[in-house]
């Protein structure tokens, strides 16, 4: 094991190899707040990737609710059970920004755990079976209710749930490219994607026993497990549409609910996907407990019980909901690019527009401005350009179902 | 006091109701996860198996009931087999002993082995399926083993490559299968699906399955694992250490099983030369050594969770005497 640095635990862990980061990372920002759970993305990715044989069972992409809903199964408990040591515990006041900027987590993680244990592997994990595959629907739009006969009312519902998008996460430390013994999983310099070598892959499995997200499936009629590939040809701009440009994965750009900008992560503070993540803090990662990085980032549901998103996103999700609640000028202008372009943004400029409205969010003044967001691509050149408030558009009445 | 809470706190009592491509970038090892092995392990059994000149009527069916009695006078010897300890992940254990047996007619050598496993394990459709298997190892080349002259009984390393054998269970089924392959709805009667990979079905699509990119990775890649229609049911490999473990480009094995009263016997045969650098050749009167690994699908066993000898086998070829 090697001692690498992981900033969403705010210190160093280990891992089997070295600290080694791409140019720039695939990531994603899924505002978990506005998903309406269509399902739109689950089959956008479904049609291209894994309509056919022997990947019946299988969702790269899919959508659950929490807090009963699991695909596989109840996959984050049992993984959390692996992991937990009494003492899974974060320290808040200890804050860095750059190098821990939501405080050091001191539990175990899936690395940490297995060492432990010693169980003579890399990470935690499980094989889930097929029974536990088999119902990517489990729990959906089941309710948690503390207080049956209350009603619900911001700022936590007592009757809740949400939906959460899982898709690969990409992760910096992948527990999948660990575990496996034949080094058939790879991480890509040049954009931190990870992919399964379907050459080398044995259909061992290991990856899917030590990935904590269970994020890459076996596929029984090749014998080899397979993964989410985040449309790389896409992201490579060589989908025939995105002519030459970098353009989001099927999932991302099929949204909806608008919920979704995909980018990558780096050090410009004018890249929407690191404002929203790194300088913002707002994007939170999913069990980022586990220690692998993962590069999904998630904008916390306002009316969840607060201590389950905690375990769930770590320590950032109240500074995240409050900024949410009552977003800033300039957040309401970035929340705007969502979903505007389906080629990749890689930087924004805003022209400043006047003030259309004002009013008090839960003690808090909040000011409109109709400001304009021009995002830029990879060359520099315009890809976007939205307004804060919505263009109106009225149907001419010469239609039927005019109203 | 450092301020914190538990991300366990919540519990989970509440949770529980219920294509390829570029550079490797990641993956410089910094430790290897195999521990230092002993001088013991570079010490080759005393015992040398001796493969019998065995004159074989010709031609011969490839099943072991046939082959089998070719083996009878054959004196063969017993492998001590343990849990591999050295390499991440470790594993397997189940496996306490196999015997081997070695003959050759002057044209194509066999080896016979058996070993005792209560459950035939020779479907991985479902994930959590997962095989019988056995391996045999041999080093690349002429070579002497010793404690001044060390070669790793563990799949080799960088300088010493071996070549590997490997028979699989569940290839034995897909020989068999009408599509070349054992079919996803073997393992699910009555499921749905859109597209078959048998021809006489009804929902065999033709363009789709003439279109390998489309169809799966692991077909359009031309992994041995994925491919209708191989052939055979032993794979040849090579190594060169731990996660090494690469197929051959020329496949030269074949070999056939039987499960009878919870035994597995398989018998693996090439010709004794094959022409290929990649490949262990044999020739009549002289010696090499083999090593061996064997699988046991109930227990989970896969990769490096398997059970192996820790020591190299000598094996002599008897002269030919025609
Ligand atoms: S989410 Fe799982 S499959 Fe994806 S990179 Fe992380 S560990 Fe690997
Ligand atoms: S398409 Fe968007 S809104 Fe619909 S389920 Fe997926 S993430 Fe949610």
């Amino acid at each position: 094991m090697t001692l690498v640095h992981n900033w969403h635990l705010g210190r160093r862990m280990e891992y089997p190899y070295f600290e080694s980061r791409p140019k720039h990372q695939f990531a994603a920002v899924f505002n978990i707040n506005r998903c309406i759970a269509c399902q739109t993305c689950t089959m956008a990715c479904k049609s291209t990737w894994t309509f056919n044989k022997g990947q019946e069972f299988m969702w790269w992409n899919n959508v659950e609710t929490k807090p009963y809903g699991g695909y596989p199964q109840s996959w984050d408990v049992k993984t959390l059970k692996l992991i937990d040591n009494g003492e899974n515990t974060w320290y808040t006041n200890e804050k860095d920004e750059k190098t821990s900027p939501y405080g050091v987590y001191e539990g175990d993680t899936i690395f940490e755990a297995a060492k432990k244990k010693n169980l003579n592997q890399w990470a935690v994990g499980y094989v889930p079976e097929d029974k536990e595959w088999r119902s990517p629907n489990f729990g959906e739009d089941v309710a948690k209710s503390s207080k049956p006969d209350e009603s619900s009312s911001l700022p936590v519902h007592n009757r809740w749930f949400f939906y959460i998008q899982r898709i690969c996460n990409h992760c910096t430390y992948p527990g999948c490219l660990a575990a496996c013994p034949r080094k058939a999983i790879y991480k890509r310099k040049e954009d931190g994607i990870v992919l399964i070598d379907q050459k080398r892959c044995r259909g061992y499995r290991k990856c899917v026993e030590q990935c904590p997200y269970k994020k890459p499936m076996y596929r029984g009629l090749t014998r080899v497990s397979e993964k989410c590939i985040a449309c790389y040809p896409r992201i490579e701009g060589r989908d025939p549409i995105s002519e030459g440009r970098p353009m989001e994965t099927r999932c991302m750009t099929a949204c909806v609910g608008q919920i979704r900008l995909q980018g990558f992560l780096d050090d410009n503070p004018k890249n929407p996907i690191t404002w929203l993540i790194k300088n913002q803090k707002i994007a939170l990662p999913l069990y980022p407990q586990f220690g692998t990085e993962p590069n999904v980032y998630y904008i916390p549901p306002r009316w969840a019980p607060r201590e389950y998103l905690r375990q769930m996103f770590g320590p950032g999700v109240d500074e995240a909901i409050e900024k949410f609640m009552v977003p800033s000028r300039e957040l309401l202008a970035v929340m705007s690019l969502f979903r505007m372009s389906q080629t990749i943004v890689f930087e924004y400029r805003i022209e400043e527009g006047p003030k259309v409205f004002e009013t008090m969010i839960h003690g808090k003044k909040f000011e409109m401005y109709n400001d304009t967001i021009i995002g830029l691509g990879e060359d520099g050149k315009e890809v976007v350009r939205t307004t804060v408030e919505e263009p109106i558009h009225i149907r001419p009445d010469k239609h039927y179902n005019s109203i | 006091m450092r301020k914190c809470f538990s991300v366990f706190k919540y519990g989970t009592a509440l949770l529980g109701a219920v294509f390829l491509s570029t550079a490797l970038y990641a993956a410089e090892e910094a430790a290897p996860g195999a521990k230092g092995m002993s001088d013991e392990e570079f010490t080759p059994v005393k015992e040398v198996m001796l493969v019998k000149f065995v004159q074989m009527e010709k031609p011969y069916h490839l099943s072991v009931h046939e082959l089998g009695s070719a083996f009878k006078e054959v004196k063969g010897v017993t492998v001590n087999l343990q849990m591999q300890d050295k390499a991440f992940p470790n594993g397997g254990g189940s496996v306490k002993t196999a015997e081997v047996k070695g003959i050759h007619d002057g044209m194509t050598i066999f080896f016979q082995v058996s070993w005792d496993d209560a459950t035939k394990d020779s479907r991985v459709i479902a994930p959590q399926q997962f095989r019988d298997g056995v391996a045999l190892m041999f080093p690349l080349g002429k070579v002497t083993i010793s404690t001044e002259e060390k070669f790793s009984p563990r799949m080799g390393d960088r300088q010493k490559p071996v070549n590997l054998w490997n028979w699989k269970a569940d290839w034995e089924v897909d020989l068999v299968a009408a599509s070349g392959i054992d079919e996803v709805s073997s393992q699910y009667p009555g499921m749905h699906d859109d597209f078959s990979t048998n021809p006489i079905s009804q929902t065999y699509h033709k363009g789709l399955m003439q279109s390998p990119s489309i169809l799966a990775g692991g077909i359009s890649a031309g992994n041995l694992f994925s491919l209708p229609n191989r052939g055979r049911v032993v794979e040849d490999l090579n190594a060169e250490g731990f996660g090494t473990l690469t197929t051959q480009d020329h496949q030269d094995v074949d070999g056939c099983s039987a499960y009878e009263h919870g035994c597995w016997t398989v018998i693996m045969h090439r010709p004794l030369n094959t022409g290929d650098t990649f490949d262990v050749q044999f020739v009549p009167g002289e010696s090499t050594y083999f090593n061996m690994a064997v699988w046991n699908g109930d227990k989970e066993d896969r990769n490096g969770q398997k059970n192996i000898s820790t020591q190299w086998h000598p094996l002599e070829l008897e002269r030919i005497a025609w």
